[in-house]
């Protein structure tokens, strides 16, 4: 019964900002046809947007649609973000985007966050402050704005923690955070913690537990938390977060399946040393999940381990370079993925446990808004590679060359 | 020393002594840049915390509780650069992180960019609550400097 209240409550909240948002790109829209007239925006009121196009090419599997010597162009993303300063302490802000990832998303508009926040304490040294809504989830140093190329590091972010192919769900959630902010002369402390409710809507998320199962997943109460520290404006920037992440499967009528449970708990510690023209970035991940009551499957509990290493060197204000190395380990006591092969029914190989990429970038911006990136991973092993890309044929070592076109304002 | 390798040293102690100069504009008090506010802000100091603080739009309201509006000029403006670099000790594209993370991410908004010195006199003078940043010589009817206090914050 609560959980039917909650999804009311849920499709009624997205109807409202829905409401608001057409709202204000009414207002938008004015603004853009009268510019020459007396009608402005007032400052309070800000519309910011991204798109991006990507091709791929693999020289093997595919990744973001058929991209396996061939170019998939199935990498586009479109959004588009207004806010609203109601008074000093209240902000409303909202973000639609449309996108499309080949076979591990849905192509649709969703809205990505529509976020109401009120500041209850600020002064020069603090700030204290609550957030309700559809709100992006605040775990490692990039989730919160993994949509937009321009906040993102290079075209593809490190795939053993920022999984592309369940990138809904650990984008945004829906529910409510508390906040601090402490600055003082021995750095600045960011603090938050909340109460979500996850989405489930990637295709992938469903299909690498049951398959094509008929049946839902859905979420329900979980909760994630920050800390972040930050010395000399960001020179030094350190966090750890942690979030426990919980949804159900509800079986269709003629379901293999029985209701289940999943839980997901991960751990990310953070740490960036940002200099004038070079800057160098590592995180490292301990992911616990749990399924039980599948039915078919035994319960079972599998910890992971992933981490990557990020140097980036600017050239010139309008040239930068990248290097990294990322890992991921399906099950950091089968580093290998020969115990799981073994026991595989399916026949999966050992490589798909793990993945280790070795990426090269470049990237120039043109003007101010235009970013054109390009990159070669050299990649071992497929495990975030999404299931409803790749059959059974794939292999272990592969090659990706990505160019991404971007644009924000 | 061969002449080609002493006319490079002397190109290098040229700009050099040029970078030296820029930087006795920025001793020469009148050319000094230092944050600037509407002359109706209430407020006349404030802490080097809090003025990070305000341009990294987490502080929203002056003292009296009125709304702050900030005012920039293009990250790769001069001004701009200076004023990140040397008042508020932070690189103008950490700057910029700093406000794509708010907007991107819903909690925030960025400071509202000019294109021009004339601009930022223009819009101080006639916003309520406004900051940016000028020249101590800029200084015109409507607008004041808003002093830092050196030390922690309150």
């Amino acid at each position: 019964m609560s959980r039917f209240i909650f999804q009311v409550e849920r499709s009624l909240f997205l109807f409202y900002t829905g409401i608001f948002f057409c709202f204000f790109l009414l207002v938008s829209n004015l603004n853009a046809e009268e510019k020459s007239s007396f009608f402005k925006l007032p400052d309070s009121i800000q519309v910011h947007g991204f798109l991006s196009q990507g091709f791929l090419h693999t020289s093997d599997n595919n990744l973001f649609g058929h991209s396996d010597d061939n170019i998939s162009v199935d990498f586009r993303e479109l959004g588009l973000n207004t806010s609203w300063r109601v008074l000093p302490e209240l902000q409303l802000a909202m973000q639609v985007v449309w996108r499309n990832a080949g076979q591990t998303d849905n192509q649709d508009l969703r809205i990505d966050y529509g976020v109401v926040n009120y500041n209850f304490f600020s002064s020069e040294s603090t700030t204290l402050g609550v957030k309700a809504g559809r709100i992006p989830t605040p775990l490692g140093f990039y989730n919160e704005t993994r949509d937009v190329a321009s906040t993102r590091p290079s075209v593809l972010l490190p795939q053993s923690i920022y999984f592309d192919r369940n990138r809904n769900i650990s984008y945004s959630a829906d529910g409510g955070y508390f906040y601090g902010e402490q600055r003082s002369e021995y750095g600045d402390f960011d603090f938050t913690i909340g109460v979500v409710n996850p989405r489930t809507d990637d295709p992938s998320f469903k299909n690498g537990i049951v398959g094509n199962d008929l049946g839902n997943m859905v979420g329900h109460t979980s909760w994630v938390t920050r800390l972040n520290y930050e010395w000399q404006s960001g020179l030094v920037r350190l966090g750890i977060s942690y979030a426990d992440l919980n949804a159900d499967y509800h079986p269709g009528n003629s379901s293999k399946f029985s209701r289940g449970s999943i839980r997901f708990k991960p751990l990310v510690f953070s740490a960036q040393y940002n200099a004038e023209n070079w800057s160098l970035t590592a995180e490292y991940a301990y992911r616990k999940t749990e399924l039980a009551g599948f039915g078919l499957f035994p319960n079972m509990g599998v910890a992971g381990e992933s981490f990557y290493i990020q140097g980036i060197y600017k050239f010139t204000n309008y040239l930068e370079g990248l290097v990294r190395y990322d890992e991921l380990s399906a099950d950091k006591n089968d580093k290998k993925g020969d115990e799981y092969a073994l026991r595989s029914m399916t026949g999966a190989p050992n490589y798909s446990r793990y993945a280790k990429d070795w990426t090269v970038g470049l990237r120039v911006k043109l003007f101010t808004d235009f970013l054109i990136s390009a990159e070669y991973h050299r990649v071992n092993g497929t495990a975030w590679l999404s299931g409803l890309e790749n059959d059974k044929s794939t292999t272990k070592y592969w090659d990706l060359y990505t160019l991404l076109i971007s644009y924000s304002f | 020393m061969s002449s080609r390798i002493k006319n490079l040293f002397l190109l290098y102690f040229m700009i050099l002594q040029n970078v030296c100069f820029a930087n006795e504009n920025i001793i020469e008090p009148q050319s000094l840049l230092v944050p600037f506010v509407n002359q109706q802000v209430s407020q006349d100091t404030i802490s080097i915390n809090g003025l990070g603080a305000i341009f990294k739009m987490r502080l929203h309201k002056w003292d009296d509780d009125t709304a702050v509006t900030v005012f920039v000029l293009k990250d790769d403006n001069p001004m701009h650069e200076s004023f990140c670099k040397i008042i508020l000790n932070v690189f103008p594209h950490q700057m910029r992180r700093v406000w794509d993370r708010l907007v991107y991410s819903g909690s925030g908004q960025a400071p509202i960019q000019l294109e021009t010195k004339e601009e930022m006199i223009e819009k101080l003078s006639s916003t309520v609550g406004a900051i940016g940043y000028l020249r101590l010589s800029d200084v015109t009817d409507g607008i004041k400097v808003l002093q830092v206090l050196s030390g922690s914050s309150e």
